[in-house]
């Protein structure tokens, strides 16, 4: 009993230092910003108006608002996203498992895109979608080249999902490097005497062992994207049109450029709730006990 | 050919795939490194073309301008205090989730990363607000604990997933030698968690170095408390950008960080816990 | 825990004791860090002054708006902080400081203060006066045996012709961009009718409707048509600074959208370039060719301030002193937004100048709407140009946006 007593106690003052922290930088503002949906407010004058659920009847009426189409937007880039990234970055992360001299090195190479400023990102791969497709068009005459890859709607999203892809599978390659190392050597070199194929045992021994990384990966992968905001805003600002327009880049318009942060902050309740419940479905899917959420 | 030949061969063609790849991938990096050596000119005519002229001058401009040492020192500062919160504070919680499976640690688990579905830019009015209230704007330590609170969401996630690697016979026995429990979680499972300490440390390290927004709201309001990145952005204006300064100075903001994680990445082992994991 | 609040604490006193050191502390966050330089010049220059002021100057352009927001609602105002002109000076109305009785107000151009006017108050001054209009080549002009520009829109679409027949590309259209839109759009406006600030009223009361306006309707439309046509070969992906560069090299005859800010750049790229600086061409009226003065940017100042009489003293010594009178031109290099003062000696400055002698200036039309539904217009332009509407959609939609993002 005074065991147990002990154990309950150690439960809460052990994890209370996370719950405190994360609640005075997270949970404390969105609350309070989930206040000002219920208000009309342009996010400066000194004295919001209290509207109710106003707000949350406009996000659901309003046809000319682009909110809905941002959802699937940004729907479309997290499945594309998702499954490229975790593709590429598991396939780069095997690789670089391997033991080659540059295997270090090359780790960094693929981190760098990672960590450069968004602004820079997007001043260079404007250029290199305009001048450098433009050149290497003249050399090949692929007409692929040649498209409109920023200007055109239908290949803005690509481009956007490719940069997006570019920029972060890095950070995948990284906490998939950690959970391959974590694999004991022993298994895999049973495996190897067994007599099986590379491939085989990769499929057969490693991609069992590695399903947290897995999990993990994956589910930072469709967080991520469905937050996706600042590669957009350097690259496109939306545009073509409204053609690239992410939902979290509509909620900060809607709430900093159009000055009506109490819809935005609505915006931003119902998303949330979506985001939830999406996550929620996903994990599902991918064997609960790993994650827990 | 014998096997260790042929693997030898394998493994020769594969590290030159992955420089080409990595070449290729690298690209657009490369361009911001050289056009931060060339004059405005050549940067906006063509990014891509190579510099006429190499200008190193642009980098002691650059340097004297952001103040480049002592806001250095307050990157270091704000990163070093970021990690210790992170990296204590959610190795313990994911220790107590992953261990002790009840509702209540459930519950906590969830209150812990859920905040990872919440975007930055929502809260940012709100947020100035209550570290106003908390004394933690304004200054490089406050920021530094603020990002405790940013941070752990991820941290406790990765700890929680890799914990399950480690066998729980181990810190039983560590229980039934007498060990308290944050006697067996710092001596016993603490150090199995290496890996992931260092990959966590890795990931926290390029994301709060580089961070933008965050410092941008929090220190932005004096020159002493600034940091690299947000120098850097100094020379990024609405209708006239000096690219070429803006790329030299982004180079000289990033590049520590890259040389910590080339250095952090050599510490990440294989098979740590070899032989002692379940399949 | 408790050490971090003494920590805390030690902090807050280290920051007391530093404050009361010196006499007044003026907390100055604006946009625009192209001009970091100057201003730091200026501030170093008020310490001769001034001693006892210390003023803490800070800069971003990237989130301006929200992190101004965010300090403003946190309590922390800056003593001087920044907004668009014209319309937004009613937007942060709780917070700036009628400063019409200050010597700084009265140093100030009429082309200026007319847009930091709440009624009869004057509630922002600017870094610098401006200039828009259409930059070209006279280079290029000359070849093709254009003595001068065009000054109707049939003109120019002549001059287009001839331009494109002798291998030129004609325009380089920053399409890429939303501003560039709203840079074009406002000479149309303003030869939309006699009064465009009631205009815009009526537009904003949902009052209007482009259709009744052929300037708009039609001239607008294919003035973007014909830039189209004759400009990049893709629209879309133009952006400044290829739109700059294109244009520097002498690729293309015309830039559009833009003004006397890109002028420097231009030259840093090619300093032989023959500037010309004149009005759009918007219909058959060569009268409604004017260039567009005044400013779009405004610095504010905060009614709250602690140290409101020492900014007050800073502002008016910017405007009116004759270091500050010259800091314009010789520091900042930029049109003066004070009289008296002189010019920098830039081509587009100097013609404006000229333009606006003989001419007139058209009126600054982009002040009577929020950058807000700027974007948005520059957004629902380039669908036009994509395709994906066709022209009456597009006037509905900017009328809807008008309607929506203005009252």
């Amino acid at each position: 009993m005074g065991a147990k007593r002990k154990e309950q106690i150690e439960n809460v003052l052990f994890t209370l230092p996370a719950v405190i922290l994360v609640s005075a930088t997270i949970y404390i503002p969105f609350i309070l910003s989930g206040y000002y949906s219920l208000t009309k407010w342009n996010g400066i004058s000194r004295d919001p108006e209290f509207i109710g659920f106003q707000n949350f009847k406009t996000i659901f009426t309003d046809t000319s608002s682009n909110f809905l189409n941002s959802i699937l937007f940004t729907t479309r880039y997290t499945v594309v996203f998702i499954i490229f990234a975790n593709i590429f970055a598991l396939a780069l992360a095997v690789a670089l498992t391997q033991k080659f001299k540059l295997a270090n090195l090359m780790r960094g190479v693929f981190f760098v895109p990672y960590i450069m400023s968004m602004t820079i990102v997007g001043f260079i791969w404007k250029f290199i979608f305009s001048q450098g497709f433009a050149k290497l068009f003249e050399m090949t005459g692929w007409q692929w080249l040649n498209l409109s890859w920023l200007g055109d709607p239908k290949q803005a999203f690509y481009s956007v999902a490719f940069v997006g892809i570019w920029q972060s599978v890095g950070f995948y390659i990284v906490l998939y490097i950690a959970g391959l190392q974590a694999i004991p050597k022993d298994i895999l070199e049973a495996a190897t005497v067994d007599g099986a194929s590379g491939f085989r045992r990769f499929f057969s021994v490693t991609f069992p062992l590695l399903w947290p990384s897995i999990t993990t990966c994956v589910f930072m992968s469709l967080t991520n994207s469905l937050k996706v905001f600042d590669i957009i805003l350097a690259l496109t600002q939306g545009g073509p049109g409204k053609a690239t327009a992410s939902v979290t880049l509509e909620i900060y318009r809607e709430a900093f450029q159009n000055n009506n942060y109490g819809l935005g902050s609505a915006e931003s309740i119902v998303y949330f709730v979506f985001v939830l419940v999406l996550t929620q479905v996903v994990l599902k899917a991918f064997n609960k006990r790993d994650v827990g959420l | 050919m014998t096997r260790a030949s042929k693997k030898r061969l394998y493994l020769v063609i594969l590290e030159i795939v992955i420089v080409i790849v990595g070449l290729v991938y690298i690209y657009p990096v490369f361009l911001m490194f050289m056009n931060s050596v060339k004059p405005f000119r050549e940067v906006v005519m063509d990014v891509i073309a190579l510099p006429s002229k190499i200008e190193w001058k642009n980098y002691s401009y650059v340097m004297d301008k952001m103040n480049y040492w002592s806001l250095f020192l307050n990157n270091v500062i704000i990163t070093v205090i970021g990690i210790a919160g992170i990296v204590l504070f959610s190795s313990l919680s994911a220790y107590i989730i992953e261990r002790r499976p009840n509702k209540y640690t459930n519950f906590i688990h969830t209150l812990i990363i859920t905040p990872m579905l919440i975007p930055f830019q929502t809260i940012m009015i709100t947020l100035l607000k209550v570290m106003n209230v908390l004394h933690l704007s304004g200054s490089i330590w406050g920021l530094g604990i603020q990002y405790w609170g940013f941070g752990i969401p991820m941290a406790t996630f990765i700890y929680c997933n890799f914990l399950h690697t480690i066998p729980k016979e181990l810190d039983e026995s560590a229980k039934i030698d007498g060990a308290s429990t944050l006697r067996t979680f710092f001596s016993v499972i603490f150090p199995l968690l290496k890996n992931v300490t260092i990959t966590v440390i890795v990931l926290d390290v390029m994301w709060i170095w580089n961070d933008f927004l965050l410092p941008l709201l929090m220190v932005n309001s004096s020159a002493k408390t600034k940091t690299l990145v947000l120098s850097a952005y100094t020379f990024v204006g609405q209708f006239n950008t000096q690219w070429q300064y803006a790329m030299a100075s982004m180079v000289l903001a990033i590049v520590p960080s890259i040389i910590v994680f080339v250095l952090l990445q050599k510490y990440i082992i294989e098979g740590v816990v070899a032989g002692a994991v379940k399949g | 825990m408790k050490k971090i609040n003494v920590l805390l604490l030690v902090c807050i006193f280290a920051a007391m004791l530093v404050s009361a050191v010196s006499a007044a502390d003026i907390y100055m966050f604006i946009p625009s860090p192209e001009y970091a330089d100057a201003i730091n010049a200026l501030i170093e220059e008020y310490k001769t002054v001034a001693p006892d002021v210390n003023i803490n100057y800070e800069t971003t352009q990237s989130d301006y708006p929200t992190l101004l927001k965010a300090k403003i609602n946190a309590g922390s105002t800056p003593d001087i902080f920044g907004s668009t002109s014209g319309k937004e000076i009613a937007v942060y109305l709780d917070y700036s400081y009628n400063f019409a009785d200050q010597p700084a107000a009265e140093a100030m151009t009429d082309a200026v203060k007319g847009v930091m006017m709440s009624g009869d108050e004057v509630h922002g001054f600017a870094i610098k006066g401006n200039y828009f209009g259409m930059l070209y080549n006279k280079d290029i002009f000359e070849e093709v045996g254009i003595t001068e520009f065009p000054k109707t829109l049939e003109g120019l679409k002549e001059a287009a012709e001839k331009i494109s027949a002798a291998g030129y590309q004609v325009f380089s259209d920053g399409f890429g961009e939303w501003w560039v839109f709203k840079h074009a759009w406002q000479t149309f406006f303003d030869a939309a009718s006699d009064d465009p600030a009631a205009l815009a009223d009526a537009f904003i009361k949902g009052e209007a409707h482009w259709a009744d306006y052929p300037v708009l309707y039609n001239n607008w439309f294919d003035f973007v048509d014909l830039v189209v046509k004759y400009g990049d070969a893709k629209p879309l992906e133009s952006f400044l600074a290829n739109e700059v560069a294109d244009f520097a090299v002498g690729k293309s005859a015309i830039v559009v959208g833009q003004g006397a800010w890109v002028e420097a750049d231009m030259l840093a790229i090619n300093p032989d370039l023959h500037l010309g600086f004149v009005g759009y061409p918007v219909d058959d009226d060569p009268d409604h060719a004017r260039v567009i003065g005044g400013s779009d940017q405004a610095l504010r100042i905060n009614k709250d301030s602690a140290v409101l009489q020492d900014v007050l003293d800073f502002v008016n010594w910017w405007y009116t002193s004759d270091y500050g009178k010259d800091w314009f031109n010789n520091v900042a290099g930029v049109i003066p937004p004070v009289k008296g003062a002189v010019s920098p000696d830039m081509e587009v400055i100097k013609q404006g100048d000229a333009l606006a002698e003989s001419d007139g200036v058209a009126a600054l039309s982009i002040t009577y709407f929020t950058d807000a539904s700027h974007q948005a217009f520059g957004e629902i332009m380039q669908s036009y140009i994509a395709g994906t509407i066709d022209k009456d959609t597009a006037c509905k939609q900017i009328e809807e946006t008008w309607v929506k993002l203005e009252n």
